[in-house]
């Protein structure tokens, strides 16, 4: 044990003496996420400045005014009003306004019957969203016109005289639609962009240690040291154990720095600092044994570097550490899901939302040991093709 | 002529670097398609949608047409379990409930509540509350109709609907129009049209620097030390280096200008003004390869602050997300990187269909980038060739 804790201890020494070592590892995820924080500081509120135009002036107008200042889209929707149509499309085109709604002269008249001209909802192409939510709210408050005159002529349609129609549109003015929605709040944590990109980034730049790892063996490889200590009473396991103990080391340090540093600084939150434990340990765990794959793949330092950075490229592309998974496709998702920081980054997801323990962290922990334990396996076959003459 | 055997020489050893190509062609594409394919959609609220169990033909009649509505983006989940799941993890704006009991109840003409989830703190959800209940108002005019009508003749619920139906089509309501204002945009067109510029931006940097490690390397390993041996000056040595890696960069970037347009259908405007474009970012690139090459010790140090520093300025200029969203302060900072510069340029000319005059301005900062960089970079090289055998 004493030589395997040697072994590592050199390794590690060597390897934080080498300052391109901190930077991967230590400085650049806290940098990068760091700067993720700053620039969506706050910015995952959605919000929609919109300008109305009442060229009608009548209640109904006022009616959808009202609607726009209803205490359910108060800290979604803030209303600015408007004289003339030219004032709103002025205020749209600056980007005062994310979109404008026009309410046309004689909207009230059109409650009593007759033609309507179309209510206009002036947008911008910058801001798809928030003219989507202006048509929406528009849209349902005018819902209700529509359907008191549906009434009507449905009513007609069915066989009542023509001459109530007077009658039913007083009676169906006072109509109320049968049909309607109700937000409900779920008691979860809300996502914050920093518990995601922090582990990320970190994941990121500790899966970079592999390239290190794998190209350190060849050095000493070629450098005799290698050998040299195959030629002490050091056996060959000792000599494997220590060095994969030092790789973990360096590769754990690195994720719980960008952890504690994202909590600590940039407000961070997961529910569980042992399920964020237990999935950087897991991490590190596949860290090991990614570099032992690529050892046992190729022959020289160069190929070592090439193939390393490839699969941390590959995997971190497939594993939503360049996106934000949730907000990308089901497919890609998916995909996610073949690998080891795709999983890691489900379970800091789930822990980021509020749940705790082995429903966070169950799924993920078994999908990380799944892929480990395939690496495993292929490393020792190439390793046993390797010595089969 | 010796600068050219220079160049050649490096242009080969790079060519024939598998691992070279990987990263100048493969992964920039990759991560296009990636970037590209979770850029897009965002004028769309994403919806949940858990269908009621016992689908009468009114919940079937609502659950389609919230499938169908063009300002939501709608998937199925079997279980409302499943789609809370799915809410919790921000993969979803909301999730729309159909209840179970909705045939029965407007059949009964009682009232019917269609819950809708979401995240209390997050108001993009309400927004798409909003957008759900446009369509739920929709539906819900054609059921008061039906009852309406069907109250007043004592007919069944079922004929008025069907009757409601048709009279809709024929009762002019009032509509709703759309009507784009500002048909300039300040960003980049969603999809590839904005993975495509910002990866050429980010990869063609990235890849200059991280060449800078063979320039380290070929000084250890002593080949500029037997080359100044022989009668080859050091600035012959810093030109022939220096044009491989443009030739390099500009490779790459034509490469994914190429891929961009032939599979991604980008359009990259104006072909003098890309051009110049290209070019100039094609220099600030070479420039700061060159410059790491005659500034770092190992090819370690290359490998290590290489990605982590062109990561790190392609996300303050903007490469990774518009810098309109980021706060005021970050723009500005953010414009301290070239990067910002040449993604302001490629807004230009992707989304307002810019010339070369339009983008004169940006050009003119990146050229003063790239002179700034080159000349350094020539210093530096040459200073390091020829006082310490370029070790």
């Amino acid at each position: 044990m004493r030589v395997v804790l040697a072994i590592a201890a050199k390794d590690l020494r060597q390897r934080l003496r080498d300052r391109s070592a901190w930077v991967i590892v230590f400085l650049a995820p806290v940098l990068i996420s760091a700067l993720m924080a700053m620039a969506f500081n706050n910015n995952d509120e959605f919000r929609a400045n919109l300008g109305v135009v009442d060229l009608d002036r009548g209640p109904a107008a006022t009616g959808l005014t009202q609607v726009l200042d209803s205490p359910e889209l108060e800290g979604t929707v803030h209303v600015r009003s408007y004289d003339a149509e030219a004032a709103a499309r002025r205020a749209v085109d600056a980007g005062d306004v994310h979109a404008a709604i026009v309410v046309p002269a004689g909207f009230t008249e059109s409650l009593h019957g007759g033609g309507a001209e179309p209510v206009r909802v002036l947008d911008s192409v910058d801001y798809g969203l928030q003219a989507q939510l202006a048509r929406a709210i528009t849209e349902s408050y005018v819902a209700q016109v529509n359907a008191d005159r549906l009434s009507v002529a449905t009513a007609v349609a069915t066989g009542v005289p023509e001459t109530g129609i007077p009658e039913l549109a007083a009676k169906a003015a006072l109509l109320r639609l049968p049909e309607e929605v109700r937000a409900q709040g779920l008691p979860d944590d809300p996502l914050k962009v920093i518990s995601y990109f922090g582990p990320s980034m970190g994941m990121f730049f500790v899966l970079f240690t592999v390239g290190f790892g794998a190209r350190g063996y060849f050095i000493e490889q070629q450098q005799g040291t290698l050998d040299r200590i195959a030629a002490a009473p050091v056996g060959r396991g000792s000599l494997l154990l220590g060095k994969s103990l030092s790789t973990f080391v360096y590769s754990l340090a690195g994720l719980a720095t960008v952890t504690v540093v994202s909590w600590l600084a940039f407000d961070a939150s997961w529910a569980d600092p042992v399920g964020v434990a237990a999935l950087s340990v897991a991490m590190a765990v596949c860290v090991v044994c990614l570099t032992a794959l690529v050892i046992s793949l190729v022959r020289t330092e160069q190929q070592a570097q090439g193939l390393a950075s490839i699969l941390v490229f590959a995997l971190v592309l497939l594993g939503g550490n360049f996106v934000f998974a949730s907000g990308t496709t089901p497919a890609i998702r998916t995909l996610a899901l073949f690998t080891p920081n795709g999983w890691a980054l489900r379970g800091f997801t789930d822990l980021g939302t509020g749940v705790r323990g082995w429903d966070a962290v169950g799924a993920p922990l078994l999908g990380i040991a799944a892929f480990s334990l395939v690496v495993v396996a292929v490393t020792a076959l190439l390793l046993r093709l390797r010595r089969t003459p | 002529m010796t600068a050219l055997a220079v160049t050649s020489a490096t242009l080969a050893r790079v060519l024939r670097d598998r691992t070279a190509l990987f990263f100048m062609v493969l992964l920039p594409v990759a991560i296009i398609v990636v970037i590209g394919v979770t850029v897009s959609g965002f004028d769309q609220f994403r919806i949940g949608l858990v269908p009621a169990a016992r689908n009468g033909p009114v919940a079937g009649e609502l659950t389609s047409e919230l499938q169908e509505a063009p300002g939501l983006r709608a998937r199925t989940y079997d279980t409302a379990a499943d789609a809370r799941t799915a809410l919790r993890r921000a993969e979803l704006d909301a999730v729309v409930v159909v209840p179970n009991s909705l045939d029965a109840d407007v059949r009964a003409g009682r009232s019917v509540t269609v819950p809708v989830l979401v995240e209390p703190s997050g108001s993009a959800g309400h927004g798409a509350v909003s957008s759900v209940s446009a369509v739920v108002a929709e539906h819900a005019a054609r059921l008061q109709a039906a009852r309406f009508a069907s109250d007043e003749t004592d007919g069944s619920f079922d004929d008025a609907l069907a009757l409601a139906r048709t009279a809709e089509r024929a009762a002019s309501p009032i509509v709703v129009r759309s009507e784009t204002v500002n048909g300039q945009s300040d960003f980049l067109p969603l999809g590839y049209s904005y993975s495509t510029p910002t990866m050429l931006v980010l990869f063609v940097f990235i890849n200059a620097l991280a060449g800078g490690a063979a320039i380290v390397q070929t000084r250890r390993t002593g080949v500029y030390a037997r080359a100044l041996a022989a009668p080859v000056a050091a600035r012959t040595l810093v030109f022939g280096e220096t044009v491989a890696y443009l030739l390099l960069a500009a490779l790459q970037s034509l490469l994914i200008v190429g891929i961009g347009a032939l599979a991604f259908d980008v359009k990259w405007g104006d072909p003098l003004a890309a051009g110049a474009l290209v070019t100039v970012w094609a220099l600030v690139g070479t420039g700061a390869g060159v410059l790491a090459g005659a500034l770092f010790r190992t090819p370690e140090q290359v490998h290590a602050i290489g990605p982590a520093l062109g990561i790190g300025m392609g996300m303050l200029g903007g490469c990774m997300w518009p810098l309109a969203v980021v706060p005021d302060w970050l723009r500005s900072a953010g414009h301290a990187v070239p990067h910002a510069w040449a993604v302001d340029a490629w807004t230009t000319l992707l989304s307002r269909d810019g010339d070369l005059a339009a983008i004169l301005r940006d050009l003119g900062v990146l050229a003063a980038f790239a002179t700034a960089l080159l000349t350094l970079a020539s210093l530096a090289l040459r200073h390091r060739l020829t006082t310490s055998a370029g070790a």
